[in-house]
């Protein structure tokens, strides 16, 4: 048998594995192994690589600390001051607590880097008020789902960094790219939302009240202080990404311990409705005690236990992979499809089947440095081609039968994986279009960069 | 009956404590067979003291990750802290992090382990017959062993190589690397105590009529 054959029989072996609900871990581990075999490397290389990941690894840091920022805010309170910032906008439209949720999403999504850390904070939330509201349950857990998408595409992005750190390319300027394309993808998904909603009656609309836009958007502060702070600093180059992630969750955790006692001091408690909350008393949010950090770095950790070890697997599988002559056949296979446009929606096809099979970090680690440079070649802007395969990453979280937003969904509003699927069609279409958008209007994602 | 002599020989390097002698012993073929008995001894070793002791069991890798979280976030915080207010910074702020980000993620997988949480499709298991899940739950375990099985062998070598290489942390005078390499090794030993303790658990849960495959939620133990 020639190696192609072997590694044909190994990949669909460690298929077989994954659908019967092995790891994806382990999956992709024993992909490596096989292949090692059949190419005559060393498993030390493998080894040594779940080391160097790390090792030479400060830029990948960013990503465990926008992780523990996402439930530091989460646990502040300021997640949630967010949320009602977004509804009290957006409540008096049809739909408008599903826009609200979207809403919320993008807004959490610019303080966290984390599409299901988004999901799960977004959907706990939020999903009960959307059934009380006379939402569709199913509907209600795909709008956290698909909401969660803009989660790794608004700055700051796990997957970014991850994408930046493997090509060489400065994260600021993914990060900077990211923001128009991230906020095209809120609105088309509202507007998707806005439509479902009106056309089956869902919703009970509330009057917008400046007062109560006002109050909430005062509540919110530390929320938009903390946006601000990381893109002021990214932005200007004051700090790296890694550096961002460090001082917001040094500003969370100031401000988390800080208002914990002021918030007891002035009295309020998380129950009552914003309407009959003080001014004053909308300036603080709840917070935590030092007691609390433990537990909530905890959570982080325990997510980051599960994407850290999978990003080092999946560097040395992209490794193998290159070993194997797999960026010349691809590379064949996409050049030889034409030109400019021939090469970018070939590529846009295989990052969106691909993430339908796999999650969208190995997708990301394993296809971008064989893309990467075939777009290049063709002329496609290198940051914008990244924009272009991270917003089809993103989509690869809510397209089954792999879609890790729909696990996270469900596991969080109860409603069963199979049953939240055609709900979200509709945000999937809405994605698809500015995804194509993104792709066809370069100026979308560079037009923000200092320097173009 | 060479494979016995490279173990032979590992022993007597490991109590020679020579990084030379130890790095050349572990680079022979008896290593695969001297890291299966560790492995497999470790993880029953791991198993009986989780057993005997719940507070470790509960608390010891998530309380390595969240020290080494919490440690990896001040120094970086401190450090941008530092150039602002103090125009420095120590040199190691941006070396000794990415160690500690190491140790979190191998220990937070372990747990990961206990709590059946890393990522996977089980859409089609939770629909199998029961053997059928016990099956796929056994072939899990010897699944993660193997893999742990695989890292502490090449890992300890890299441990050793780095040990006899004097590799020093960039940006300090003296913390040796494989100070951190190390953890490698013992948290793939802990993890192959937490395959043991699910497949006691799977097993126990057969026989005693259980639900053998569940819906894991992240963060949900936390």
């Amino acid at each position: 048998m020639t190696d192609g054959t072997w590694i044909a029989l190994i990949s669909l072996g460690v298929t077989f594995l994954f659908m019967t609900g092995v790891p994806v871990l382990l999956v992709i581990f024993y992909w490596v192994v096989g292949s090692s075999f059949v190419t005559g490397l060393p498993l030390l290389n493998a080894g040594s690589e779940l080391l160097n990941v790390f090792k030479n690894g400060f830029a990948l840091l960013a990503m465990p600390l926008f992780i523990l920022t996402g439930d530091l805010i989460n646990q502040s309170g300021i997640a949630r001051r967010l949320s009602d910032f977004a509804y009290s906008c957006l409540g008096w439209l049809r739909g408008g607590l599903a826009m609200a949720a979207i809403g919320a999403c993008g807004l959490f999504a610019a303080i966290s880097g984390s599409n299901s850390a988004t999901t799960a904070t977004i959907g706990s939330m939020l999903h009960p008020e959307m059934v009380k509201g006379g939402y569709d349950e199913r509907f209600s857990a795909a709008t956290a789902a698909a909401g969660g998408t803009v989660g790794i595409i608004i700055p700051p992005s796990i997957i970014f960094i991850v994408y930046g750190f493997l090509l060489s390319l400065p994260i600021s300027d993914l990060f900077i790219a990211g923001i128009i394309p991230g906020a095209l993808m809120v609105l088309a998904m509202m507007l998707a939302s806005f439509i479902v909603c009106t056309i089956n009656g869902w919703g009970i609309l509330i009057r917008l009240s400046f007062m109560r836009v006002m109050k909430t958007a005062i509540g919110a502060w530390l929320g938009f202080f903390a946006i601000g702070l990381v893109l002021w600093g990214i932005y200007t180059g004051k700090f790296s990404p890694t550096e961002a992630a460090g001082v917001t969750v040094g500003f969370c955790i100031v401000v988390g311990m800080a208002s914990y006692p002021l918030n007891k001091i002035m009295g309020s408690d998380n129950d009552t409705p914003i309407a009959d909350k003080s001014l004053v008393s909308m300036f603080v949010v709840e917070g935590f005690t030092a007691l609390d950090i433990p537990r909530i770095v905890s959570r982080s950790a325990q997510i980051t236990g599960i994407l850290a070890p999978l990003i080092a697997v999946s560097v040395v599988m992209q490794q193998q992979l290159s070993d194997l002559g797999a960026k010349e056949v691809i590379g064949d296979f996409v050049t030889g499809m034409g030109g400019y446009y021939a090469v970018l929606f070939t590529s846009m096809a295989i990052v969106f089947f691909s993430g339908m099979i796999l999650e969208s970090l190995p997708v990301t680690i394993i296809l971008a440095p064989i893309l990467a440079p075939i777009a290049a070649s063709v002329g496609i802007d290198p940051v914008h081609f990244a924009v272009i395969f991270l917003v089809g990453a993103s989509i690869g979280f809510i397209t089954p039968p792999y879609g890790l937003n729909l696990y996270v969904a469900s596991g969080v509003t109860g409603v069963p994986y199979f049953r939240l699927l055609p709900y979200t069609v509709p945000y999937l279409a809405a994605l698809i279009f500015v995804w194509v958008l993104v792709a066809l209007v370069p100026d979308l994602a560079l037009i923000l960069l200092p320097d173009r | 009956m060479s494979i016995l002599a490279d173990i032979g020989t590992i022993f007597s390097a490991l109590l020679s404590q020579d990084p030379w002698e130890i790095k050349t012993a572990f680079n022979t073929q008896g290593m695969w067979v001297f890291s299966l008995v560790l492995t497999l001894i470790g993880g029953l070793f791991v198993f009986q003291i989780y057993k005997a002791v719940p507070f470790l069991e509960r608390h010891l890798e998530r309380g390595v990750a969240v020290f080494m979280y919490l440690a990896m976030a001040w120094i970086i915080f401190s450090g941008v802290v530092d150039r602002f207010v103090f125009s420095s910074q120590v040199p190691w702020s941006t070396t000794i992090p990415p160690f500690l980000f190491m140790i979190m993620a191998w220990f937070g997988c372990s747990y990961n382990i206990k709590l059946r949480t890393h990522l996977s499709f089980n859409e089609f298991r939770m629909k199998m017959s029961r053997e059928r899940q016990l099956i796929a739950l056994t072939t899990d375990a010897v699944l993660w062993f193997g893999f742990c099985w695989i890292v502490v062998s090449t890992t300890l070598r890299i441990t050793a190589n780095s040990a006899d290489n004097f590799a020093i942390v960039a940006g300090t005078d003296s913390i040796m690397q494989w100070w951190f390499i190390i953890t490698i090794p013992v948290a793939f030993l802990l993890m192959s105590g937490r395959v043991v303790g699910n497949l006691v658990e799977d097993w126990a849960n057969y026989r005693s009529g259980d639900v053998l495959v569940q819906t894991a939620v992240i963060g949900g133990d936390v």
